[in-house]
């Protein structure tokens, strides 16, 4: 049986995380920090998330979803929120969770959760088993842009052709003002200058993870399609710098930006399946 | 050469489902396609950056661009050049 998922309010600098602890079933043989996305991506993904850590759970792996500084029943407004606080909400998880567990923990990143997830597996001293992304943002920059651009869109498709745009509202004009200092508020979030240069800078490239192990998920919407060609490259990138990639593509809709709440339970088995033969029962025993 | 990647990526976007199929390089979008509003523009531009790892600048998109799924090949295959 699982037991429900425990909810409590973490101490960390500044005020409390909203914690959900869900223990895992029998003999614990492992652990994974849950890190959630950005925005409305974070709330879309709520139910795939739970849904998730109770199946790992029941297999054996122990998962403490945490949200972070700014972001959903913590402390803090959005507009607060900043990248080396999400970074030490996380070590402030891992930490928590080993000594819950008595295991050395693992991430699971969403999406710009993934590219948090895999900066601070650099950063991080303490050994990290394993890493699993889903769909992850692999450049910062290019992520910000989409995102600004919610706020740009209509005058780009406004604008006669050969006319140039010059105006204030232009994503590249609006990233300047960003970068320069200035908050913005995209649909309905107040994003902070240091929050969008933190994550304009990274780079996955640069973060070629140092986890044992790399699980990397990407959602198709057929089995025939083939990985996108940035995918592909940043692999082979992280491939030829030693990592211990497992890279597998699931057949089903991007549960993170569908009009309604969806689901995707092949990748949710996928990932247990992953986890499940990566720690076998025998080593933590 | 990017016709059949853009029709793809455009259906995903959009959740066209088999409907997609029907699509030719004349086929108009913007206006026609309900579910291309301003909110799916910005998804489809993301998703064609991230799937092809190029970037767009706001200055080399228009109206025009997304004119037919032919006009937005022909801006793909512009961007791969």
């Amino acid at each position: 049986m699982i037991p429900r998922a425990e909810p409590f309010f973490l101490d960390a600098g500044p005020g409390q995380r909203f914690c959900l602890f869900q223990a895992p079933a029998g003999a614990c043989r492992g652990a994974l920090v849950y890190v959630h996305p950005f925005g409305d991506e974070m709330n879309k993904a709520r139910r795939m998330a739970a849904l998730t850590a109770r199946a790992l759970a029941a297999r054996g792996i122990g998962v403490l979803q945490v949200d972070l500084y700014g972001c959903g029943d913590s402390s803090g407004d959005f507009a607060d929120a900043r990248w080396e606080i999400w970074l030490a909400d996380l070590e402030a998880a891992r930490a928590w969770l080993a000594a819950r567990l008595g295991v050395a923990p693992g991430l699971w990143g969403l999406r710009l959760g993934g590219l948090l997830a895999l900066d601070f597996a650099q950063r991080c001293p303490h050994p990290v088993p394993d890493i699993v992304l889903w769909q992850p943002v692999q450049q910062g920059s290019a992520y910000l842009k989409q995102f600004l651009r919610l706020l740009s869109v209509n005058e780009m498709l406004a604008q006669p052709e050969n006319e140039q745009s010059k105006a204030a509202s232009n994503t590249g004009a609006l990233r300047a003002a960003l970068l320069g200092g200035q908050a913005l508020e995209v649909a309905g979030y107040e994003l902070a200058p240091e929050l969008g240069a933190a994550i304009d800078a990274l780079d996955g490239a640069k973060l070629a993870p140092r986890a044992a192990r790399v699980h990397w998920f990407e959602m198709a919407t057929a089995p025939d399609r083939p990985l996108p060609p940035a995918t592909t490259r940043l692999a082979a990138a992280w491939r030829e710098g030693g990592c211990d990639l497992r890279l597998q593509q699931i057949v089903g809709q991007q549960f993170w930006a569908t009009q309604e709440i969806s689901e995707s339970a092949e990748l949710a088995e996928a990932t247990c399946a992953a986890l499940e033969a990566a720690a076998p029962i025998e080593e933590t025993a | 050469m990017y016709l059949d990647d853009v029709k793809r990526i455009l259906a995903d976007v959009l959740s066209l489902g088999d409907a997609a199929n029907s699509l030719t390089e004349q086929s108009p979008l913007l206006g026609s396609i309900p579910e291309l509003d301003s909110m799916a523009v910005v998804n489809l531009i993301g998703a064609l950056e991230e799937h092809f790892g190029f970037a767009i600048d706001d200055d080399e998109i228009s109206a025009s661009t997304f004119e037919t799924l032919g006009s937005l090949t022909a801006f793909v295959e512009q961007k791969m050049a």
